[in-house]
């Protein structure tokens, strides 16, 4: 019976409660809902619905499936038992094995099957075989062994050529091997001499040192890298000297593959394992050794991570509001414009462009579509909240997101990328640019995290101690989940690891109560506790001699942004030192600020008294304020000052101005006012800018853009919700339709099978296809492969081969099928 | 790397409001009205360099010179780590605890030793730094045979030159192969009518203890009985390097003065005179004279069996000398200085050729115990009168600052305070030499100046100490090293541009503690709207930042008469 059929059959026989776990377990089967049970099937076979379903067992699970798949062969109906498994994993036991078994059956993974015929007292034990597509899943080497010597003569021409010439030498130098005529003797022949372990052992026993350690390399994987591997290697005209790959090369215990790989075959790898497919099983999964770091540290770590985030997306913010961050039109955000952020930011290029992307994804800067910038939206929540919930902002912001931020500045992958070595030179990821998109990315993270905190909560920690958990620790237990998710977490982990750090969901290596809440999906409880924690805003400043004003802390953001009106940052940290200046204090005043004004504001606002020198400072630039005037009619610099107008003439540094002198007191300028006024203020004086015309008044889009709204996070959702549950079950239930009518969907999986079958046993096909007119032919072929929607058949009839698409074909059924 | 081994605090331990606030920027602002700033700052002074001090918020810098120093000085990262982290009112930057204790751990590894059977050799406890350095490429010829996996010879002539090395490498080398021990002679202190102070004690003591260093103590402080004292304490025949000969006669005088030493047991070796007695005193520019490619007089320094060197003004050390030092690592050097601060940037060079940092004390302190003078700095601006305006708009650049510095107006301004000054001790200190003469020439007070000769010097130096002359109008040579305790008032009327360092010097020359304990005035006169200003405004926050009070007030408002 086909094993769509018998899935199908087996599903309907399920329980209403047993359906519920495996569409919990598997939700792409009902979406979108499935019309019968034949479709069900259809789809729990198909190659991508495996993939998923796979994605999510672990180690031990796979290890099962694998060995599974390598005892069974459905074409033959040989089943296996879980006591059939038991004898090809190491360490395993009946207890531990039905479980796994009943969970895959669950899965629908693998199903019921008769024993095969050479099991004549089945007694109350239970057959299994796994679905049709899994063997294409798995890949081509499952539980790591290789292939079979036949089937590397089968597929392997060089091999197949040299194989029996390998074989006669053997058998030649008096080796236990039997002479063979053709390949697929002699692979047999090789097959029957490394069958067992013992054999192997005898056969090692000579072999030079270091041949152990080599074999050991294809323990869990049976393709390597060799140099030359396709050298001629002959038992024959062996030296005393001769080195473990030309030894195992001779003897057929390495297969070459291409120029520079070989494969373990089967037999060998089997023998080496001790004749268990899998050598080594265990339920638990391994505890790292890890080291430990103080809580204090920790959470002096993450408490001081988070106020710097927090601090630096608000200087971001009011950089970008200064000045529009401009896009590259390949998109994203070029260097040049980064390292102008990150020079107003003081920080370096790589922090800076994470902070750049984290504002971004919380949604607190806009693409500007008109302009191609990246701007602040018109009201922006974010600023007006108390500080823990900005925090959460960011982090659910950040858990939701498909960016993977640290992605940014590393190189591209493909051939152009290699001719870049340094850093953010040539082809590395911009940020903001589509490149850094990864659409796994929430739901890695939230292994991630839900991982941490596994192995924060397993790892016994003394006392004040909390473990440090590095990215090989996570790496190992992601690798024992999800063994076939894992590769996807290695290029994100570090960078995600990072991130946290920055969130202050970890610190000092270890996973923080804040992260912990988080990956428990309680973000009250992290809210609270952050709370407790943050220091409150300070209202005032240190006045001081040296015309600095220092924040001893986190200034509240509305008077931090009136003192950057009147002075410069500086420093990096807690506390904020804010510097006078000559050139601060012009800024304030052209922006409309009097002396007064000033002093009263930093009167209010200072702990201290305001210094003489300060005091001075402010009185002496506001009284020569707008000394000399520049006017926009004519460029025009006028002063009253008959030695600033000769200053100004004679000074190297206006040259550019093309000044020109029409009145003992009025100079004419060739270039525009605000230009004119830079270059005076270069000069270190002090021009007031007047708008003598009606200046263009630039209106700005007045249609209100929604700021960026409260990111609410909600953990990628693995289950499908139970109304869909409900509804699929209502029609599956009620289709009452004949089951062996397999239709629609389960057809085209049914066809597949067929031609898969057909391709493993070599038989021909009839199939109905249509050809480019729209008339449909009959033809009979054997198929070859199948892949990519298309299949390569032999066309025996015409004696060629010919690729068809697999949507023309409307009917295959094998050759001489009696329905036919 | 995210394993911080070294910290061991507990919750406990950290108090949320403690004075210091530790910044990302490896800065820390200690809040100094706080009730624990005192005990902050003791703290924190170990391993971090003080950089600003004004009124209320002081900012220390930590470098990796100032955290191996602290190592020098026994202290680990542990420790710095656990002050830091005890005081700060905020969370300390983690990333910044990551460094100071990769930096520290640096600190020690390798260290150069007595090896009875080999000489000196270098040991280390890190295998693979051993080999890094070995492999480099400068060190290596420095390097004698390797005698096991943690040893290598060192050619004991290259002591000085591999620990430079090995600093700028990254792996300062803790020197423990000591000293030789010199020819002795018996010094000793003559503390008839005056005692050392306590921090002078200290520094002493933990110079001695450490072997070899640098005392930093600000101007007027009493530098030169620190020296006195490790003199007495070496008794040792002494080799002291000056900068100049004025200079040279004072450290005479103060030690004839405060020692058992004899003028026959006193050397001077300068320009005029090469004597070497059991204390030698000779000048940097002597050491330094190259005669044909040699330096002749350099037999002096290593021809002699001394048990200790003293370099006063280390801040000033020219390179040759250090070459010298680089050849002297076998004999006890003292440094002493009032700034680690060097304007050439080689404060990595004091570090391994003299030694580290052995004392510091802010001179906040010292000022509170009443030591040294407090100060009050007043920048009086005036305005260029019309045609020098003109005049100095249409100059070449390179003759601006000159045209501003000595604007007719300053004199008048001179004038008028040394009228107000009247009765007081009183000095003006500038660059340009005309304009220091015809100041001379109205106030008619002597003028000190690069032609003036040294005997004439100190006899108008004399006559100013005694009260006899009561304005003298100084050039920079007056700059270092000259004692003059009774001046009370400096006007500045030119500079040399914004050297933060002559600023420090000159008012240096006014902070020696006042009999009647007057706060000492020092005035810097600035031309508005001029290239003088600029400088002005370097030098205040200069002298704002080293937490001097400054203020500035218009000409105008000086009053007159």
């Amino acid at each position: 019976m086909s094993l769509i059929r018998a899935l199908s059959k087996e599903l309907e026989a399920r329980s209403d409660e047993s359906l519920r776990a495996l569409f919990a377990a598997r939700p792409d089967l009902i979406s979108p809902a499935a019309p019968d049970f034949a479709a069900l099937a259809a789809r729990a076979s198909a190659r991508v619905s495996v993939q998923r379903a796979l994605e999510r067992l672990n180690k031990p699970e796979m290890q099962v499936l694998e060995t599974l798949h390598l005892c069974t062969n459905a074409d033959t109906g040989h089943s296996v038992s879980a006591a059939g498994l038991k004898k090809c994993i190491n360490g395993s036991t009946l207890a531990a094995l039905e479980p796994i078994l009943n969970k895959l059956q669950e899965l629908a993974l693998i199903h019921r099957a008769d024993p095969p015929a050479t099991v004549h007292n089945p007694g109350r034990q239970r057959f299994y075989l796994p679905v049709g597509s899994l063997k294409d899943v798995i890949g081509i080497y499952p539980a790591g062994l290789g292939r079979s010597y036949t089937e590397l003569v089968r597929l392997q021409p060089a091999f197949a050529q040299r194989v029996v010439q390998l074989v006669a030498e053997l058998h030649k130098s008096g080796a236990d091997v039997l002479a063979a005529t053709t390949p697929m003797d002699a692979a047999l022949a090789l097959q029957r001499w490394t069958s067992t372990p013992e054999s192997l052992q005898h056969i090692l026993s000579e072999a030079p040192i270091r041949t152990r350690p080599l074999l050991n390399k294809f323990g869990s994987w049976a393709m390597g890298a060799v140099p030359q591997a396709q050298r001629k290697a002959s038992v024959l005209h062996e030296g005393r000297d001769v080195g473990p790959v030309d030894w195992l090369l001779a003897r057929g215990l390495l297969v070459p593959l291409d120029a520079g790989h070989v494969e373990l075959p089967h037999s060998v790898g089997l023998s080496l394992r001790g004749g268990a497919i899998v050598d080594h099983f265990t339920l638990k999964p391994p505890v790292p050794e890890l080291g430990q770091t103080s809580a204090a540290l920790r959470r002096n770590a993450a408490m001081g991570a988070i106020a710097e985030v927090l601090r630096l997306v608000g200087e971001l913010l009011y950089a970008v509001r200064e000045q529009p961050v401009v896009t590259l039109r390949s998109g994203g955000v070029g260097v040049r414009e980064l390292k102008r952020l990150a020079d107003s930011l003081r920080l370096g290029l790589s922090e800076t462009a994470l902070i750049l992307e984290l504002s971004a994804l919380s949604g607190l800067l806009r693409l500007d579509v008109d302009s191609s910038t990246w701007v602040q939206p018109p009201t922006v929540e974010w600023l007006t909240l108390p500080r823990q919930e900005q925090w959460l902002w960011l982090v659910n912001a950040w858990l939701a997101s498909e960016r993977a931020p640290s992605l940014v500045g590393q190189n591209l992958p493909g051939p152009a990328a290699t001719a870049s070595r340094t850093g953010f030179a040539g082809t590395s990821i911009n940020a903001l640019s589509a490149e850094a998109q990864r659409p796994d990315a929430p739901l890695v993270r939230k292994r991630i995290l839900e991982i941490l905190d596994e192995l924060t909560r397993e790892v016994e920690a003394l006392d004040g101690k909390a473990p440090v958990l590095n990215a090989e620790a996570v790496m190992e237990r992601a690798e024992w989940t999800q063994p076939r998710m894992s590769r996807r977490f290695s290029s994100l982990i570090r960078g995600i690891l990072h991130e946290a750090e920055i969130l202050g969901l970890m610190g000092s290596g270890a996973l923080t109560q804040l992260g912990s809440a988080i990956a428990t999906e309680q973000p009250d409880l992290a809210l609270r506790i952050l709370g407790e924690h943050l220091p409150a805003a300070v209202n005032h400043v240190l006045l001081q001699a040296d015309l600095t004003a220092v924040a001893p802390g986190y200034l509240a953001p509305e008077l931090s942004e009136k003192l950057l009106l009147i002075a410069e940052a500086e420093g990096q940290g807690p506390a904020t030192i804010f510097r006078f200046s000559g050139d601060s204090i012009r800024r304030a005043l052209d922006a409309g600020q009097d002396a007064e004004a000033i002093l009263a504001f930093l009167r209010t606002h200072s702990a201290t008294d305001v210094p003489q020198p300060l005091q001075y400072l402010i009185k002496d630039i506001a009284s020569r304020h707008g000394r000399l005037r520049v006017a926009t009619s004519a460029s025009f610099i006028q002063s009253d000052d008959e030695a600033a107008i000769a200053e100004l003439l004679h000074e190297p540094g206006t040259a550019s101005l093309g000044l020109v002198r029409i009145a003992p007191t009025v100079l004419t300028s060739a270039v525009s006012p605000r230009e004119t006024a830079r270059v005076l203020r270069e000069l270190g004086l002090s021009p007031a800018v007047q708008e003598a015309e009606p200046a263009v008044v630039r209106y700005k889009r007045a249609t209100a853009v929604a700021g960026g709204a409260r990111p609410v996070y909600t953990a990628p959702r693995t289950a499908p919700p139970d109304d869909d549950v409900d509804a699929q079950l209502a029609v599956l239930r009620h289709h009452r339709g004949v089951s062996g009518d397999m239709t629609g969907e389960a057809a085209t999986q049914l066809g597949l099978e067929t031609l898969q079958r057909a391709i493993r046993l070599k038989q021909a096909v009839t199939m109905n296809v249509v050809d480019g007119l729209g008339n449909s032919n009959t033809e009979t072929v054997v198929p070859v492969s199948v892949s990519g929607g298309r299949v390569r058949v032999f066309d025996a009839a015409r004696d060629t081969e010919r690729v068809l698409s697999i949507h023309r074909i409307i009917d295959v059924e094998p050759a001489g099928d009696p329905r036919k | 790397m995210w394993n911080l081994r070294a910290i061991r605090a507990s919750e406990e331990a950290i108090v949320s409001d403690g004075p210091l606030i530790v910044q990302s920027d490896k800065t820390i602002l200690l809040e100094v009205d706080h009730e624990l700033a005192t005990e902050a700052r003791h703290a924190i002074a170990a391993f971090a360099e003080l950089e600003r001090a004004p009124e209320h918020v002081h900012s220390y810098r930590l470098t990796p010179l100032g955290l191996w120093n602290a190592r020098a000085a026994g202290l680990d990262a542990e420790k710095v780590l656990d002050t830091l982290l005890r005081y700060s009112r905020f969370p300390v930057p983690h990333s910044l605890l990551i460094d100071i204790e990769e930096t520290m751990s640096r600190y020690g590894r390798l260290r150069l030793e007595k090896d009875p059977q080999h000489g000196l050799v270098m040991r280390t406890t890190d295998y693979p730094v051993l080999e890094e350095v070995i492999r480099a490429k400068k060190i290596s010829p420095l390097l004698g045979p390797r005698i096991d996996g943690e040893t290598v010879v060192v050619h004991s002539s290259q002591r000085g030159q591999l620990k430079q090395l090995l600093l700028k490498l990254g792996w300062p080398a803790e020197d423990l192969a000591g000293y030789v021990d010199g020819t002795p002679h018996l010094i000793t202190l003559n503390e008839d009518g005056w005692h050392l102070r306590p921090y002078q004690k200290l520094a002493t003591e933990n110079f001695w203890a450490g072997g070899s260093g640098v005392v930093v103590l600000p101007c007027g402080a009493g530098k030169t009985l620190v020296g006195a004292a490790a003199m007495a304490t070496s008794s040792t025949t002494t080799l002291i390097l000056v900068t100049n000969t004025v200079a040279a006669r004072q450290w005479k005088d103060e030690l004839l003065k405060r020692t058992s030493l004899t003028e026959q047991e006193i050397g001077e070796y300068s320009g005029a005179v090469k004597e070497v007695r059991p204390v030698t005193i000779a000048t940097y520019q002597v050491l330094t004279t190259k005669r044909g490619g040699l330096y002749p007089h350099l037999e002096l320094v290593d021809g002699h069996d001394w048990g200790l060197i003293i370099y006063d003004e280390v801040h000033l050390l020219p390179a040759p000398i250090f070459r010298m030092t680089a050849d002297l690592q076998a004999r006890r050097r003292l440094g002493l200085t009032a700034t680690l601060v060097r304007e050439d940037g080689r404060e990595g060079e004091v570090f391994s050729l003299i030694g580290p940092k052995r004392y510091d004390a802010p001179w906040k302190d010292i000022e509170a115990q009443g030591y040294i003078a407090p100060a009050d700095c007043v920048e009086v601006r005036v305005d260029l009168p019309r045609d020098e305006r003109v005049a100095y708009a249409m100059a070449e650049d390179a003759d601006k600052y000159r045209l501003c510095a000595t604007s007719e107006t300053k004199t008048h301004l001179v004038e008028q305070l040394v009228a107000q000054h009247q009765g007081e001790q009183l000095l003006v200190i500038g660059q340009y030499i005309d304009q220091l003469d015809e100041i001379g020439a109205r106030l008619d007070a002597p003028v000190i100046k690069g032609d003036t000769t040294v005997k004439v010097r100190q006899k108008l130096f004399n006559a100013f100490r005694a009260g006899e002359i009561k304005t003298l109008v100084v050039s920079k040579v007056a700059n270092f090293s000259i004692d003059l305790p009774e001046a009370s008032v400096a006007i500045q009327v030119s500079g040399s541009f914004g050297s933060r360092q002559e600023e420090a010097q000159r008012l240096g020359r006014l902070l020696r503690p006042k009999q009647d304990g007057r706060a000492a005035r020092f005035y810097s006169l600035v031309a508005r709207d001029t290239l003088d200003q600029d400088f002005a405004a370097k030098r205040q926050r200069f002298l704002a930042e080293q937490g001097y009070a400054y203020r500035i007030m218009d000409a105008k408002d000086v009053p007159t008469g």
